[in-house]
């Protein structure tokens, strides 16, 4: 995939605005064609409004251009829907067959009933559903009739595939699986895709670009790994489960390498940021525990020594928050190399660090920034 | 006892006799209320339709007229009708006073709201997702009503049952404005209630096994039509 795709689609101004409120406003949004834009947010966001209405099912304000042409009233907005397709949380099947299902979007396209059988019974098959033509959705799980709502839009040949948390609703073994099976679908045949989130490790998984979303308006967008590894705000940090958070100045060293100073003087490596006021994040996944000095570590630029304040489960993962040099830092580690560590609370620990897993956020407070 | 029994040996023969007059009674019900279901469900669809997928201001006030209209007792529409029927009425001009076409009218009345009513509580039921999933998929706003009818085909079975039930089994209102006369406009309830006036109950019983029949075969194919539906959705 390509970052130099070609916009598909490209949205200039554009806000939805209902019973006189802004729902979401973006000043800019492109969808370029074979590539996955994951839209970012935490619930109420503005994510779905905004997907609806580049899709043409809400009125919004502002330019909306598809394929080079201004996409402008009711008329318009059917053509739009017509060169696109969409698929939701919940699969929205028709109470017809599996296969009439999958053919439903090219009827209403116009497409004669043997035609857009025959296109629904392949696209049926590249999803894996096509055993199921003859049955009726109350007779599907969850995850076979999610297929053959992604069947049903991949059918009409959709320009750009606007998704709605489409997993959401999903276990996690079938969501693997659709997904895989989905981005391959995608890649291969050169659809862009606006995909729909609230969750950062799926978007992280699907997404080429992210963009994420906050109270209606967007906070950052650029390459999913340049955004997950550099959130723009601190709250964006917050969402991406940064709960490491120091506040300090980012200065030039004497090597014109970057400090973080802390208040109370103590000096961090850290990656690339503006020079000033900043509250820095480290991913927990980025931080290692040590028990013994380190050997083979030079990149680790920051290493502080502390005790095991308090573990908690995540996942499949311990987060450990060590309390180091007066910090608190959080890491991320499996079971069992806490327990190859001899880890428990009140253990010895020394937290280390890369320079660029230190993240500063400049920070933008209103009072700074008043004349 | 004895006479019930009688009466049912008589509905027997006369059911399947072929008594002419019962014929033309059985015919006369069945086309007045076939008619008027059939034009209050071509009303009343699109307009429960309208109003359930619309909002304008008194809409409340509308839906509450509409949910009121389905208990109106059917001597009150038959009042009404008969009052813009009659000579000096607003409608007294038309001369449609006792003839089927003023209880056809006034069969409308009553099942129009029951359609409309249960259309419109089964739409406003629909997923607001499913609605625009079906636009999402490229259908227009007439593709998209007319596939939100077809997910509601059941429920508008219902409302037709209902509404037949209501149409075929009424006797105040085909009585107020037809004049239950003999031969032009006597239906199955009218002649039922005539017949049993004047202690001819065993005609009165067979015209009452006819209009139990009726309701029981209509019902049944709707039921075993919705029924079917319903399995293979």
């Amino acid at each position: 995939m390509s970052a130099s795709a070609t916009p598909v689609m490209v949205a200039h101004d554009l806000s939805v605005v209902r019973g006189g409120r802004t729902l979401v406003h973006v000043e800019r949004f492109e969808v370029r064609s074979g590539l996955v834009h994951v839209l970012l947010g935490p619930n109420g966001a503005g994510k779905s409004t905004l997907l609806k209405a580049l899709n043409g099912l809400e009125q919004a304000n502002g330019t909306l251009e598809f394929e080079g042409r201004p996409v402008q009233g009711a008329a318009a907005r059917l053509a739009l829907r017509r060169r696109t397709a969409a698929v939701a949380q919940k699969p929205y099947l028709l109470s017809r067959s599996v296969l009439d299902n999958a053919a439903s979007g090219l009827r209403y396209r116009g497409v004669g009933r043997r035609e857009a059988r025959a296109v629904a019974t392949g696209a049926l098959d590249m999803l894996g559903v096509s055993h199921l033509a003859s049955r009726k959705p109350g007779r599907l799980s969850g995850g076979e009739a999610q297929r053959v709502s992604i069947a049903r839009a991949l059918a009409c040949d959709p320009a750009i595939l606007f998704l709605d948390e489409p997993i959401a609703a999903l276990d996690p073994p079938t969501r693997r699986s659709l997904v895989d099976d989905l981005l391959q679908i995608l890649d291969s045949r050169g659809i862009a895709a606006v995909w729909v989130t609230h969750d950062r490790d799926e978007a992280l998984a699907v997404g080429d670009g992210v963009t994420f979303i906050e109270r209606g308006e967007v906070v950052q967008t650029g390459p999913a790994m340049d955004v997950f590894s550099r959130p723009a705000t601190e709250s964006f940090a917050a969402f991406l489960g940064l709960d490491t958070y120091l506040e300090g100045t980012v200065v030039a060293g004497p090597g014109g390498d970057l400090r973080f100073v802390l208040g109370d003087g103590q000096e961090l490596s850290c990656g690339e940021a503006p020079l000033g006021h900043a509250v820095a994040c480290i991913p927990p996944e980025d931080v290692v525990l040590l028990t013994t000095a380190p050997e083979h570590t030079m990149s680790l630029r920051n290493v502080l020594h502390g005790e095991v304040r308090e573990v908690r489960p995540d996942g499949r993962l311990l987060r450990v928050h060590v309390a180091a040099d007066g910090l608190e830092i959080a890491a991320l580690v499996t079971k069992a190399a806490f327990e190859e560590l001899g880890l428990s609370i009140g253990s010895p620990v020394a937290a280390a660090f890369k320079a660029a897993a230190l993240h500063p956020i400049p920070r933008h407070e209103r009072a700074e920034q008043a004349p | 006892m004895q006479i019930i029994w009688d009466g049912i040996r008589e509905a027997m023969r006369l059911i399947f006799g072929g008594d002419a007059d019962v014929l033309q009674i059985t015919l006369r019900s069945l086309w007045v209320s076939g008619l008027a279901l059939l034009i209050a469900v071509l009303i009343g669809v699109p307009v429960g339709s309208l109003i359930a997928l619309r909002h304008f201001r008194g809409r409340r006030l509308v839906v509450t007229t509409i949910n009121t209209g389905m208990a109106a007792p059917p001597v009150v529409v038959g009042l009404l009708v008969a009052l813009f029927l009659t000579r000096n009425g607003p409608l007294g001009q038309f001369r449609l006073l006792y003839s089927t076409w003023a209880m056809v009218i006034a069969q409308v009345i009553i099942a129009f709201p029951i359609v409309a009513g249960l259309s419109l509580a089964a739409l406003q039921q629909l997923d607001l997702g499913l609605r625009q999933q079906i636009a999402a998929l490229g259908a227009g706003r007439f593709q998209t009503f007319v596939a939100q009818l077809r997910e509601i085909r059941i429920a508008l079975l219902a409302a037709v049952m209902a509404a037949f039930g209501a149409v075929i089994s009424e006797v105040g209102a085909v009585i107020m404005v037809g004049g239950n006369i003999k031969g032009q406009t006597q239906v199955l309830t009218g002649a039922i209630v005539q017949e049993t006036r004047i202690g001819r109950f065993a005609i009165a019983i067979a015209l009452a096994v006819i209009l139990m029949a009726l309701a029981f075969g209509t019902n049944l194919a709707l039921t075993l039509i919705q029924q079917k539906d319903r399995h293979s959705a």
